[in-house]
């Protein structure tokens, strides 16, 4: 019986430190970011081209970065960039660790439930890169095994798409990719995009392709806390202005564009899609 | 001031509650598993490092000094990932075509715990007095008969409480499985989280497995120490 009151006790501190964690998180960023005159990004820094450490400059540079330094630019105020993975990003920033998320995150409802949206600001399509000449439509991968990484949306997306095939989440994609390599996975999946990057710096990129089997929309948004209404609109007000002054299609061409090891072409455009 | 609603419900019927029932099966799997295998290996090697014979000394040794003081994820990767540049081809065809990320994690544990297990299981016999063993040897018990009803039985005691030990650290380390895939308790608590972002119900609900685990393994051990091995003190 001792042992139960002390697990008990046990219990309730965990619970006392962790409402008080969930304390402090500003309702107004675009208030406090000019008073303390810093805006925090919660960014990747090992996904290129999204997000990544440049090998020269050390430090954290992509196309993630460079629409967050366009809203610190108009807000007048400067940037700090704080790397986060898949499944951190949004507690960071309902913690208030963090006051915008752009880190490759996909819009969905669940998600909206949490936390507020920008528009659209990166269009792409979950696919798979595989042995090539394996894969020629997604019958072919029925009852295989599909690597991923943990805390994307693309694990419930290919249980949907083939609900036969067994889906390992690994701790990020270079090992869920190191598994296709030695045939322990037939695939890895995630959006297109974050695909190109990992094989245009694959060793040997010959031997794998990303066939043209897509299984989802993927829509890429800023992510804000959901009572920041103010912040909220002035980030899309920002990136809308972006669109038009054609800045935001130039940072699309540096990264993806042409003479880049990704050479996409920009099918979409930012909208006021909500 | 952050609002944050808490919702039980996600972690207590419904799909996620299934996510992480799954998880819970699959940690008792790799806990039962990890349990018996290495207390079985951990004696061998107890055994081996006090052999006579030199040899089986050093090559208990080797294996202690090497997986005691390696990181267990590092050997998580090591049998997952790294056994594949020395497998055959054939060997490692058939391994993928199996359930392998199970297999490499309850190796990892087995092998890890397992040298462990056997210090406490030699530093249990070796506390029992030289003079128990020459005093059966001289009243006729042969060397076996010695160490099964004189030493064994007072060393098993001794063992008892590092052991226990040992088993909690198992059934928690198992949740470094999920770092090559292996769907158990804490995978599918990080999974319930970035579904829902209901990241504090569905790690309290994992806690509470853990703790209902360690403390059965406690429990049992207990319960075990008092009714079989010291019958008459209690």
């Amino acid at each position: 019986m001792k042992r139960f009151a002390a697990v008990l006790m046990g219990l309730a501190l965990v619970g006392t430190f962790g409402t008080a964690a969930l304390a402090a998180a500003p309702a107004d960023t675009l208030a406090e970011a000019k008073k303390k005159g810093v805006l925090v990004a919660g960014v990747k820094d090992s996904l290129p081209p999204f997000g990544y450490v440049d090998e020269k400059s050390r430090e954290i540079v992509g196309y993630d970065i460079d629409f967050v330094k366009a809203i610190a630019r108009k807000l007048n105020v400067k940037l700090e960039l704080k790397p986060v993975t898949s499944a951190s990003r949004m507690p960071q920033l309902t913690e208030g660790n963090i006051d915008i998320i752009a880190a490759t995150m996909t819009k969905n409802p669940e998600r909206a439930k949490q936390i507020g949206f920008s528009h659209t600001y990166f269009a792409t399509g979950q696919k798979f890169i595989t042995n090539k000449g394996k894969v020629k439509s997604l019958k072919d991968l029925e009852g295989k095994k599909i690597g991923t990484a943990k805390g994307s949306t693309s694990e419930q997306n290919v249980k949907t798409a083939i609900p036969t095939a067994t889906v390992l989440a690994f701790d990020d994609y270079p090992q869920a990719f190191l598994a296709l390599q030695q045939g322990k996975v037939a695939a890895v999946t995630t959006d297109e995009a974050i695909l190109a990057g990992i094989l245009a710096k694959a060793p040997n990129k010959a031997k794998f392709e990303i066939p043209p089997v897509q299984i989802s929309n993927e829509p890429y948004g800023l992510g804000m806390r959901k009572d920041d209404a103010k912040f909220i609109a002035f980030v899309d007000k920002t990136i809308l202005e972006m669109e038009k002054s054609g800045e935001a299609k130039k940072i699309f061409e540096k990264w993806f564009g042409k003479g880049t090891d990704f050479q996409l072409k920009r099918t979409f455009k930012i909208t006021a899609d909500k | 001031m952050l609002k944050y609603t808490f919702d039980w419900s996600i972690v207590t019927s419904g799909k996620y509650f299934e996510w992480l029932v799954s998880g819970m099966k699959i940690t008792l799997e790799l806990s039962a598993v990890g349990i018996i295998g290495a207390f079985v290996l951990g004696l061998l090697i107890a055994v081996m490092k006090m052999s006579h014979f030199r040899p089986l000394r050093w090559i208990a040794s080797a294996y202690l000094e090497f997986f005691r003081n390696t990181p267990l994820l590092i050997q998580i990767f090591f049998w997952y990932f790294g056994s594949y540049k020395v497998l055959p081809t054939v060997v490692n065809d058939w391994l993928n075509s199996t359930n392998f990320e199970f297999a490499a994690a309850a190796i990892a544990l087995t092998i890890y715990t397992s040298a462990f297990i056997a210090e406490d299981i030699r530093s249990g016999i070796l506390s029992i007095p030289r003079e128990q063993m020459e005093a059966a040897r001289s009243a006729g018990f042969s060397y076996l008969r010695s160490m099964q009803y004189i030493i064994l039985p007072q060393a098993v005691r001794i063992t008892v409480p590092p052991l226990v030990n040992q088993f909690l650290n198992l059934a928690k380390n198992s949740s470094l499985a999920m770092t090559i895939g292996v769907m158990e308790l804490t995978y599918q608590a990080r999974q319930v989280e970035s579904y829902t972002f209901k990241g504090f119900e569905a790690f309290t609900a994992a806690t509470v497995v853990y703790l209902v685990l360690s403390v059965s393994i406690t429990a049992f051990m207990d319960q075990y120490n008092k009714r079989v091995l010291n019958p008459h003190r209690a």
